[in-house]
């Protein structure tokens, strides 16, 4: 296809080092305010959880018979956004898609970041925070175990295991390029990358049980990306709530993380590129791809939307009609559409090459993205509000306990993804090595 | 509040006081005297009487309104923690309402008062002790010599008989007045019959109920009493049930109940029930001879002319001649609130002719009980001329707080001034003591002795069941003392050195002349029992007076113009001395589902015409007054009335009640009626004021969409037997919206995988398995139930903010849907109790990752409270939304000291965090079980009665072993009319709810 981009760096491999190491540099002040920024908001978190410790998740607006709200919506929020790293990073990996190489890397250092903080919540959402452990099976004199039925253990187990694999992932695709780092760096930060890079030296037998192992993590995290957010989506699906109980629902949460991910990578490194002068290694090319499959997974979405609209009339169910005319006309109709438009519809302009490769467009698609993919989760648990017994209905107020959560988590994953940025490679020096021609052998150089 | 008034801490020492009183020298289960309560017994050294763990009953009487119920006091170390009904007492049968339960609210409120307080030389008031105020009331007793006014509310008993004789003895009058009594009853009975006395209906005996604004099920006289005869004759037997027809402008608590409410204008009822009279009296010829008289005065109420009188389609007029006429025998009630305009005397003497026309006084209007409503309002007014003429000196009140329930327009305050000494004996600051220079802090009803004589044959006896919480004397003792002080007469007519002496006097009278033996043997006998109980007298003959037909069906005068308004008692506050306890503050109204607050009511059509939707604060301006309130747009109301509860809008009385809501009373003229005060007989113009304020209902939607959640059937087919989707096809409704066979035949699978289930672990073992039955025929939406589970449970109030936010923790709660009012379809509201229905496939077990909520051997949803760690799951897919969260420490904050003396040692107190639930009180299960296994033998059909249950005036639920096939609840649950509330779910709901009986267009 001539139209296709070229997705090959016009650079020599001395150069790519050059220009990702240079990312590591003395920071701009643009850099700091950001950090500061992400900082203080995950203060504001901090200070609004220890005011939920110490009188009660009453602080947020909780409004029974909706138990669950804006922190679990967050949760799953944050959980999808750590599906798009690992597609990218393995799934892609293993289909040799070559466009991956220049993102992968700031993607799955969020998705790390991502299941982090998504990690948070369950904790914070509980009612006695202090005994979270009482979730996970440990051996314990009392003989008890958590209960296997519950979706929320699955829950656990899917989440930890994601954490466990994505780290692991992320960490030994760092080493190559650490120890790359390492021999362009000199004083205590030599020895602090030197240790990082545990005894990297490039031999051939090193390069091989790399490979080999990357290709087997690869494989071990592909099936992670679907199951996480199945087991994720059937906290609502196994339930029996009108607008949760739906067989369509795995497809349907999977579709919607990667889509989700994919817009907050677009809206991580549209910015992070220009700020780290890395233009020439991302370029509209990787843009246009993620924008590929931006538009299918969006695609997915409607019709995933449309289907349970579809469905509810379809089934004659009273309730489930109800929800959904709820979800659309109801009090929160505001949610249902702002979910649909930016879900929905906004993916769609993505048919436009114009539109993929336009950066700016992108960037607010990107955040269009953002927002509705928070609001699908809202507006689900929001389904809550209006189950089988009228006399019990109600509605969603949050408060500022709800909107301060939902900041400090932007704060903890932008703190980390910032200093990440800023002390690790965000494009893979190897991989991104590997795709440029072979340069003809000369001293000092691989 | 005044900032005088100090609270005594409790510390340790006063609660060792408070809870390790041991009532000395009793045993026995109910009933004992406890002579010696002065004396502390230490725990250290237990009194035979006391098991720690066993719970004390103590049969006692309710002071909490006139009907004097009687109580079953459950107390657990020396404390009293739950008043039930006494099951022998002929007024309420073992049941009790919502409003005498909560009277331990009034014991162990942080707010009563510690001591006595009196005005010190700088006219301010401050904490004086016990025989400084005793001297100061006996000086100013006699100083005033004979101009001695005493306004007294308490209801017919020694008590009350002690404050005549002391007045009497000191020179004085007295004035016995309550809010709401019945001056219109009394004046009618006087008219048309020429008796001084109140009639007591039979409603159980009644084929056909009619009321005319009497909320008989609420605050109307006796509600229990009535309750019960209601359910005797309106619940469905299986064969009939009577009508009941509520003529009122607004659909109360007892309207809902009504199968029809039919809203002629407000003033207009006379008619209505002249012409009903008229017809029964033309078409039957049963009635009295002497009725004959009437017969020229009746004719002129034809039909047409009763329908313009009213504003009702002459059919429905027509109708309800027809109706009333064909049964026999009826009843027709009028006196309440609801229709208290300047008119209601001559309704109530309408009402008495229906009755007696209709053959009905003698078989479901009995006089000849003794039943007195008071001096009347007249007797106030009288006395408030007195003290401004000068001719009062001393002002006693006593069980009464006229500066709260009498209207400010009037001038009974500023007459009150010109006292130069008044007094009150009450539990708490109210509005009352406020103006008083001396304040005598009462005892409770539950730690004193008295009796209450509510009507002729029954002789309830108090006693004091624990050591007053605050240290203060009984009124009757207060008056004994200031009689000795005073001296001469006074001090003759009582020989008694105390007041239980004079009581055992009194009742030592009783005694011989009952011929009983040994007095101490009548005596404890009569304590254990809570009173005697007389047969009821046989009914007085009563026959037309001179001039009982001298009726007129005049519109009453409404004063001001606009919109009728329509104030009522509120079935929660009361006269306004509920409005200090959180439980009945707490408790949604049962019509509109409030809480906390005051509104206006008004009609969907009126509030469309002003552009004015719920929450929007509306400014009332009457003649006299002006309020604002919150808006709840109400279907049940007629078009040109607004109406608000009373009972809210204290400026006193204590920091639940102080500054809440507004007092309806405020817009009202404190004129007379003749004889009562006419509560209907404003008109308000309201207003907008622009701002909003949120109404604290705890309902969602007021429409069950087609759900089947309360299910009706029609009459005619509940009387053939069949079942509710027999009933739908009778009617040719079609399908039902749910299909009981393609239900069953869709789990059928499911439904055997879940039974295999039961053949593991202790869930194979042969335990009982617990149901409950509802029957909806019966249930009246009184919210009794939900109090008692409150009291039961340690449930602990959430407050309005919380309420704001559907955080109400109602363990069981009244759902009520409106059916109708639209299309011109009559608006009719049911009722449904909605507790946990202990699924047997429960959808909040499995979703519990830590097992904290899991199934009982014995097929309840257990909730162990230590190991929630409060993911919320359970109750997001709880379908019936029966769960509830404790999203603060709610218990801190409910259980104020001395509030906590009343809780449950059974229950868990719950924390923060965690999720809690009805167990279909599973403390008295395992209490019963224990029982029956430290006596040898199985537990018996009956044994375990939920608080829910035995609260019941009603007899609506149904507890026991659905194992046993001869249990009363397998026996209720094989009725046709069952159901199960989202039965399509497959969750096999313990709880079988069976459909209300509805009189359809075949009467």
């Amino acid at each position: 296809m001539t139209a296709m981009l070229d997705h090959t760096p016009k650079m020599t491999h001395a150069e790519v080092t050059r220009d990702v190491v240079a990312t590591l540099q003395t920071p701009s002040r643009g850099y700091y305010l950001a950090l500061f920024g992400a900082i203080g908001l995950f203060l504001v978190g901090l200070g609004t959880f220890v005011m939920l410790l110490k009188e009660g998740l009453g602080l947020a607006g909780y409004n029974p018979p909706i138990f669950w709200s804006v922190y679990i919506t967050t949760f799953v929020f944050w959980v999808g956004i750590g599906h798009a790293g690992t597609l990218i990073s393995a799934i892609l990996f293993l289909f040799r898609s070559p466009w991956r190489t220049a993102v992968y890397r700031s993607t799955e250092a969020m998705t790390v970041f991502a299941v982090m903080t998504a990690g948070l919540f369950p904790i914070i959402h509980i009612g006695r925070q202090w005994i979270f452990y009482w979730l996970l099976p440990y051996p314990n004199q009392r003989w008890l175990w958590p209960n296997f039925k519950s979706p929320l253990i699955w829950d656990v187990f899917a989440i930890s295991t994601y954490l466990t694999v994505s780290t692991t992932f992320l960490i030994v695709g760092l080493v190559p390029d650490i120890a790359a780092v390492r021999d362009k760096m000199s004083g205590w930060r030599k020895k602090l990358y030197g240790a990082l890079s545990i005894g990297w030296t490039g031999a051939d037998s090193q390069w091989r049980h790399y490979t080999r192992g990357y290709v087997y993590l690869a494989a071990l995290a592909t099936p992670l990306v679907l199951s996480v957010h199945s087991v994720v989506s059937w906290d609502f699906a196994m339930s029996v709530i009108p607008g949760w109980h739906g067989t369509i629902f795995a497809p349907y949460f999977v579709a919607g993380a990667i889509y989700s991910g994919i817009g907050m990578v677009m809206t991580l490194v549209i910015p992070l590129r220009k700020v780290l002068k890395i233009e020439h290694l991302i370029t509209e090319y990787h843009f246009d791809n993620l924008s590929k499959l931006t538009l299918l997974t969006g695609s997915i979405l409607f019709y995933a939307y449309t289907m349970e609209y579809f469905v509810a009339w379809y089934s004659g169910n009273t309730f489930e009609q109800t929800t959904f005319w709820m979800r659309a006309f109801g009090p929160m109709w505001w949610g249902g559409w702002t979910m649909i438009i930016c879900n929905g519809f906004v993916s769609q302009l993505l048919w436009f090459k114009k539109i993929r490769t336009n950066l700016t467009a992108l960037f607010v698609i990107s955040i269009f993205i953002n927002i509705g993919m928070w609001f699908e989760r809202f507006v689900i648990i929001n389904s809550l509000g209006n189950d089988f017994l009228p006399y019990a209905w109600g509605r969603m107020n949050p408060t500022w306990a709800d909107w301060g959560i939902l900041a400090g988590s932007f704060g903890w994953f932008g703190m980390y993804f910032l200093l990440f940025a800023r002390t690790f490679p965000v494009v893979a020096i190897q991989e991104l090595k590997e795709i440029i021609p072979m340069p003809r052998r000369k001293r000092g150089a691989h | 509040m005044s900032d005088e008034m100090k609270h005594e801490p409790l510390d340790r020492r006063r609660f060792l006081k408070v809870v390790g009183v041991a009532g000395a020298g009793t045993a026995a289960l109910t009933g004992c005297s406890t002579d010696k309560v002065e004396k502390l017994i230490p725990y250290l050294v237990q009194s035979a009487d006391q098991v720690p763990g066993i719970p004390t009953i103590y049969a006692s009487t309710c002071t909490e309104c006139a009907a004097g119920c009687g109580l079953h006091v459950r107390t657990r170390e020396a404390r009293a923690i739950k008043l039930e009904g006494n099951p022998r007492h002929p007024v309420n049968a073992g049941t009790l309402c919502a409003r005498g339960q909560a009277s331990l609210q009034g014991l162990y409120n942080p707010d009563r008062l510690t001591g006595p307080m009196g005005r010190n030389g700088a006219g301010k008031m401050s904490e004086v002790l016990w025989n400084e105020a005793i001297d100061q009331l006996a000086a100013a007793i006699k100083q005033a010599g004979g101009k001695v006014a005493v306004v007294s509310g308490t209801p017919a008993g020694t008590m009350s008989d002690l404050i005549d004789q002391w007045t009497a003895a000191v020179g004085g009058r007295v004035i016995r007045y309550q809010a709401f009594d019945h001056g219109p009853v009394q004046l009618a009975a006087k008219k048309v019959f020429g008796v001084e006395e109140l009639p007591h209906h039979d409603f159980a005996a009644a084929k056909y109920i009619l009321s005319f604004g009497a909320d008989f099920l609420e605050t109307w006289h006796g509600p229990i009493e009535n309750q019960r005869g209601f359910a005797a004759a309106h619940g469905f037997d299986g064969k009939g049930m009577a009508k009941f027809v509520y003529v009122g402008p607004r659909m109360s608590l007892t309207g809902m109940n009504a199968d029809q409410w039919v809203a002629a204008a407000p003033g207009s009822e006379t008619s209505l029930a002249l012409g009903l009279a008229n017809a029964v009296l033309a078409a039957r010829s049963d009635a009295p001879a002497d009725a004959a008289q009437l017969k020229a005065m009746l004719a002129a109420y034809t039909p047409d002319k009763v329908a313009r009188d009213t504003g009702l389609p002459p059919d429905t007029v027509r109708k309800l001649c027809r109706e009333f006429t064909k049964a026999a025998p009826s009843l027709a009630v009028a006196g309440g609130i609801g229709a208290q305009h300047r008119g209601a005397a001559e309704l109530c003497a309408a009402v008495n002719i229906l009755n007696y026309v209709a053959g009905n006084v003698g078989k479901t209007v009995h006089f000849g009980f003794g039943m007195s409503g008071g001096s009347g309002y007249g007797a106030m007014l009288d006395l408030e001329r007195a003290m401004n003429a000068g001719e009062i000196d001393a002002v006693i009140f006593h069980d009464s707080n006229p500066l709260y329930t009498l209207p400010k327009s009037g001038g009974f305050q500023a007459a009150l001034a010109k006292v130069r000494f008044k007094a009150t004996t009450t539990m708490f600051w109210d509005e009352t003591a406020a103006v008083c220079d001396l304040v005598l802090p009462s005892l409770h009803s539950l730690e004193r002795w008295d009796d209450s004589r509510p009507r002729a044959g029954v002789h309830g006896l108090l006693q004091p069941v624990m050591e007053p919480v605050f240290k203060n004397i009984a009124t009757g003792d207060v008056l004994l003392q200031v009689a000795r002080k005073i001296g001469g007469t006074a001090a003759a007519t009582f020989t008694a050195p105390t007041y239980e002496a004079h009581l055992k006097g009194v009742w030592a009278g009783v005694a011989k002349a009952r011929g009983a033996g040994d007095f101490d043997t009548f005596w404890r006998g009569a304590l254990a029992n809570g009173g005697l109980y007389d047969a009821a007298p046989a009914p007085a003959i009563v026959r037309l007076a001179a001039g009982a037909g001298d009726i007129k069906a005049d519109q009453p005068a409404f004063d001001g113009e606009g919109l009728i308004f329509a104030p009522y008692p509120s079935s929660m506050y009361h006269d306004g001395r509920g409005a200090n306890r959180p439980w009945l503050l707490e408790n949604p109204d049962p019509v509109t589902r409030i809480t906390w607050q005051s509104w206006i009511e008004i009609n969907p059509e009126t509030a469309r015409e002003m552009d004015i939707r719920e929450g929007e604060i509306l400014r009332l301006n009457s003649p006299t007054g002006s309020i604002e309130a919150s808006v709840y747009v109400y279907p049940g109301i007629a078009r040109d009335v607004l109406a608000m509860p009373l009972g809210l809008g204290h400026t006193e009385y204590g920091r639940y009640a102080q500054g809440r809501g507004v007092n309806a009373l405020d817009l009202l003229s404190a004129k007379d009626g003749q004889g009562f005060l006419p509560y209907l007989s404003t008109r308000v113009k309201p207003e907008k004021t622009g701002r909003f304020r949120k109404v604290a209902k705890t309902e969602g939607n007021p429409r069950e969409l087609g759900r089947g959640i309360t299910e009706a059937i029609p009459l005619a087919a509940a009387v053939k037997g069949l079942t509710i989707q027999q009933a739908y096809q009778a009617a040719g409704k079609g399908e039902h919206e749910v299909n009981p066979e393609l239900e069953a035949e869709a789990i059928k699978g499911f439904r055997e995988g879940q039974l295999e289930e039961r053949k593991y672990g202790a869930y194979a073992l042969d335990n009982p398995q617990w149901g409950m039955v509802i029957d909806l025929a019966r249930c009246t939406g009184c919210s009794a139930c939900v109090t008692a589970c409150y009291a039961e449970n340690n449930i602990p109030w959430v407050g309005e903010e919380d309420i704001f936010r559907g955080r109400e923790l109602s363990w069981i709660r009244i759902e009520r849907y409106f059916e109708g009012g639209e299309d011109g379809e009559p608006i009719k509201a049911r009722v449904i109790p909605m507790l946990c229905q202990q699924c047997d496939a429960a959808p909040c077990e499995p979703v519990c990752p830590v097992y904290a909520a899991y199934h009982t051997a014995d097929g309840l949803n257990g909730q162990v409270y230590n190991r929630c760690v409060g993911t919320r799951y359970c109750a997001n897919n709880c379908p019936y939304k029966v769960r509830y969260y404790n999203w603060y420490a709610y218990a801190k904050r409910a259980f104020v000291e001395p509030l906590n003396l009343q809780l449950n040692p059974d229950v868990t107190v719950r924390a923060r965090g965690i999720m809690e639930k009805c167990t279909f009180c599973i403390q008295r299960i395992r209490g019963a079980q224990n029982t029956a296994r430290l006596e040898d033998r199985p537990v018996a059909d009956g044994d375990v009665v939920p608080a829910c249950a035995q609260a019941c005036a009603s007899g609506a639920i149904t507890f026991g072993n659905v194992k046993d096939p001869a249990s009363r609840v397998v026996q209720a649950a094989k009725n046709p009319r069952g159901y199960h509330v989202l039965e399509e779910l497959n969750t096999r709901p313990a709880v079988t709810y069976l459909a209300r009986v509805e009189y359809g267009s075949e009467a």
